[in-house]
């Protein structure tokens, strides 16, 4: 037995065929309570996806409010709850879920060569928490839905209706499933990695995963502290949060954005990682400065833990501490920056193809760098205090959330589908849905940042005649925002399933393992556990693997001096 | 294939090659598991320390006087006396708890029978001590009409800790009993190093709450 590795002990585990659970054979083991990360994976895409449509229909009922200054779809009343779930499920019900639970379970133990996450049974108890959560926070609308905004912050949310309590619930609940999923994740990247996948040989999506799931089990424990004593106080008159009974409405202010400040990063960071194994695939070129790109991505993980109080200038806080947080905040300027000047290094000179994942990864690189940029104003104290619960506020998040995490996921979504499916999606379908999406959504949210600058608050059902036509050209094109999804569903789950062509294990030439295997790949990923020898990006030369039971198609590795050279160490 | 990475100096952690089967091993579970108990500790202390946040920015920033006045007279403070010996019973149950474990190192079955069932009684001695301090605390009530901030952050916090003992407390019984069953052996006993981990930390827990609440 050849020891390459001192100090690592060997145990009678696993062996080749030696599987960690077998594989059940009756279809609710399979497919419904399965411990497979896979299709946990995919269970989570569809709760996720189905809980997008709700979340969307809800926004359409907002764009349709603000077809006239005068709106009367919905009473003032109903449209507060309806923007208020709007937010609150695309933030816990979509984007966390599908980032970290969809892409994460499907795409994470592939890519480290693993055969499943670290605690199977957990991962199964966690995704059933999330459809239970969302079931529980759609259910508030019939006991009157929460309406103090996604934030919902006090005193008013402790006067909500009794849905507020439902939310917490629900909130409460989709926290525990992202702690779960974090420790999870964490130990599945730190102790199950293939041999020889030092951190310099992971995959990007796994480094931004890596750098996740921190954030998931620390920042969302925060958020469960502060939906625990919101409860209790709404419940039994626990005075925390009442000025009224000596309380802080501010400390809610704090407590809430510890959490979600960090979960900005949590729905951005793996859309980061998603981003980066698109560009060098379809650009046939390895990534620019893979450390870099790393290194930033813990940076940014990190650095996202101090800049909380950015959404509390205007709050009444501590005035001393507006500058450094302000400070801090535009630090956050620079990985992101190194990020996106080495994502378009990568582009350089490459030989691109402009299939759907790389055009929807190409466009994040524009519609996140203007999110990115309206960031830097609100970052600014002075002027914040103009920006501040305005429209330009409402423009700067949603080119974040849609224009990045949501525009990363479409790409994720085309690039992995052959891989999920073993089908190829059509092209054609997939390049039209690009072009609607992205010319849709910046006409939908460009206009935000006029009507904000232009003095429009955020959170108003009826608005001064001033602003009426950025409005109603913004509720159009988010129709079109809306009527591009059908055209995304209609390709996805019916085009592709009937009519795609067999994908092969690898239809875009990647070279993280994921593309090693069959797709959709086999119940246990790896017949054997590959060796790993460099890092998966080096275009033009042999396959760092070795030991792979790989799918026809897939080429080995044959390792010479000048392909992957022996570390001097 | 034969498989000479290792001839060829690659550095491979994280599992082995075997020459002769061409087979992967991982050191699996123990350590996995231990990673992920001490990562789910690190939640737990999130979530403390959130709640501690919370007391902490209400009694430097919000209250002008602690403990803060209610109906225009001032709370008492906690009584001290009580909270120190209700200290030494759980600090004490961290000492017999680590000296079961060395019983069970050492192989020395009675030794650590001895030992966990006075940690048992120690965990529920303490339960009890601060349901005694919960009826005679003059703070102002957890919630409700007579609810202040003092009662609040106080019975949040030490309530969620007491939660905490009584889940220690349930967890080494069923430890106990599982080692009466011969569940655990020398070499594999995870679930007894969980357990220590666990109950050490709600220790350290009550450190920091003692010197918050009672010596601040």
């Amino acid at each position: 037995m050849a020891t390459l590795a001192p100090g690592v002990k060997t145990g009678p585990y696993h062996a080749v065929l030696d599987h960690i659970h077998p594989e059940p054979t009756s279809f609710i083991r399979r497919y419904i309570f399965s411990i497979d990360a896979k299709v946990i994976g995919v269970q989570y895409m569809i709760t996720g996806g189905l809980f997008f449509l709700i979340a969307g229909l809800l926004a359409e009922i907002i764009r349709a409010q603000l077809m006239s200054p005068n709106g009367a779809v919905v009473t003032p009343a109903t449209y507060n709850a309806i923007y208020s779930m709007h937010g609150s499920a695309m933030v816990w019900m979509v984007i966390i879920p599908l980032v970290s639970g969809a892409f994460g379970n499907f795409v994470m133990p592939l890519q480290i060569g693993a055969r499943d996450v670290a605690f199977p049974w957990l991962n199964l108890v966690a995704f059933w928490m999330f459809p239970v959560a969302g079931i529980i926070l759609f259910s508030s609308f019939l006991v009157g839905a929460p309406d103090a905004g996604w934030t919902e912050y006090p005193p008013i949310s402790l006067q909500g209706p009794p849905g507020t309590s439902l939310w917490c619930i629900a909130i409460f609940l989709v926290g525990v499933s992202s702690t779960l999923t974090g420790i999870n994740f964490a130990v599945t990247m730190l102790k199950m990695r293939a041999p020889g996948m030092t951190f310099t040989r992971m995959p990007l999506f796994v480094w931004a995963q890596l750098a996740t799931s921190p954030l998931l089990f620390v920042a969302t424990t925060a958020l469960g502290a502060a939906l625990l004593a919101l409860f209790v106080e709404r419940t039994f008159g626990v005075p925390f949060y009442n000025p009224a009974h000596g309380g802080s409405p501010v400390l809610w202010q704090h407590m809430f954005w510890f959490y979600s400040h960090p979960a900005v990063y949590i729905m951005i960071l793996p859309v980061f990682g998603i981003i980066s194994e698109v560009l060098p695939t379809f650009s046939k070129k390895p990534i620019f400065g893979y450390k870099m790109v790393a290194f930033s991505t813990v940076s940014i993980a990190l650095l996202g833990f101090t800049v909380w109080a950015h959404h509390m200038f205007t709050s009444g806080m501590v005035p001393w501490l507006q500058l450094p947080f302000m400070i801090l905040t535009m630090l956050i300027a620079i990985p992101t920056g190194v990020k996106i000047f080495s994502w378009m290094a990568t582009l350089w000179g490459g030989s691109i193809d402009w299939k759907t994942p790389m055009l929807f990864a190409t466009a994040f690189l524009i519609t996140f760098t203007c999110g990115g940029l309206t960031g830097f104003f609100l970052a600014a104290v002075p002027a914040d205090y103009h920006e501040h619960g305005s429209y330009f506020v409402v423009a700067h998040f949603h080119y974040v959330l849609y224009g990045g995490s949501v525009m990363g996921l479409f790409a994720g979504f085309y690039y992995w589908w052959p891989k999920m499916t073993g089908k190829m999606y059509n092209e054609t379908m997939g390049q039209i849905h690009f072009w609607i999406t992205f010319i849709a959504f910046n006409g939908t949210f460009m206009p935000m940042h006029w009507l904000g600058l232009m003095g429009m608050p955020r959170r108003v059902a009826i608005y001064d005649p001033q602003y009426t036509f950025w409005n109603q050209f913004a509720s159009v094109s988010s129709f079109i925002l809306a009527l591009s999804m059908l055209l995304f569903l209609y390709n996805m789950l019916i085009w592709t399933p009937r009519k795609g062509k067999p994908a092969g294990p690898n239809p875009w030439g990647g070279r993280t393992l994921e593309w090693m295997i069959s797709s959709p790949p086999p119940y246990y990923n790896y017949k054997k556990i590959p060796a790993v020898l460099a890092a998966p990006y080096d275009f033009g030369n042999p396959l760092p693997y070795i030991g792979l039971d790989a799918a026809p198609g897939a080429v080995e590795a044959t390792p010479t001096a000048e392909s992957h050279p022996v570390p001097t160490h | 294939m034969a498989v000479s990475v290792a001839k060829q100096g690659y550095h491979l952690g994280h599992g082995e090659i075997d020459d002769h089967h061409d087979t992967v091993i991982y050191n699996e579970t123990r350590d996995m598991r231990l990673l992920g108990f001490v990562l789910f500790l690190c939640a737990d202390v999130i979530l403390f320390s959130s709640f501690i946040f919370a007391y902490i920015y209400l009694r430097t920033t919000v209250s002008p006087v602690w403990p803060p006045i209610v109906d225009g007279k001032q709370l008492p403070r906690l009584d001290v006396a009580f909270a120190c010996f209700n200290s030494v019973v759980l600090f004490g149950s961290g000492v017999t708890m680590h000296f079961a474990m060395e019983g069970w190192r050492h192989a020395k079955k009675r030794m650590f029978n001895l030992f966990m069932g006075l940690t048992i009684l120690l965990g529920a001695g303490f339960l009890g001590g601060q349901g005694y301090e919960y009826m005679h605390a003059r703070i102002g009530g957890w919630g409700g009409a007579n609810g202040s901030i003092f009662g609040a952050s106080f019975f949040t916090l030490t309530g969620m800790h007491g939660f905490h003992v009584f889940v220690g407390v349930c967890y080494l019984i069923i430890l106990w009993l599982q080692v009466g069953r011969n569940v655990y052996t020398q070499d594999r006993y995870f679930g007894l190093t969980a357990g220590t981990l666990y109950w050490h930390f709600v220790d350290v827990i009550w450190v920091a709450l003692f010197f918050l609440f009672y010596l601040w």
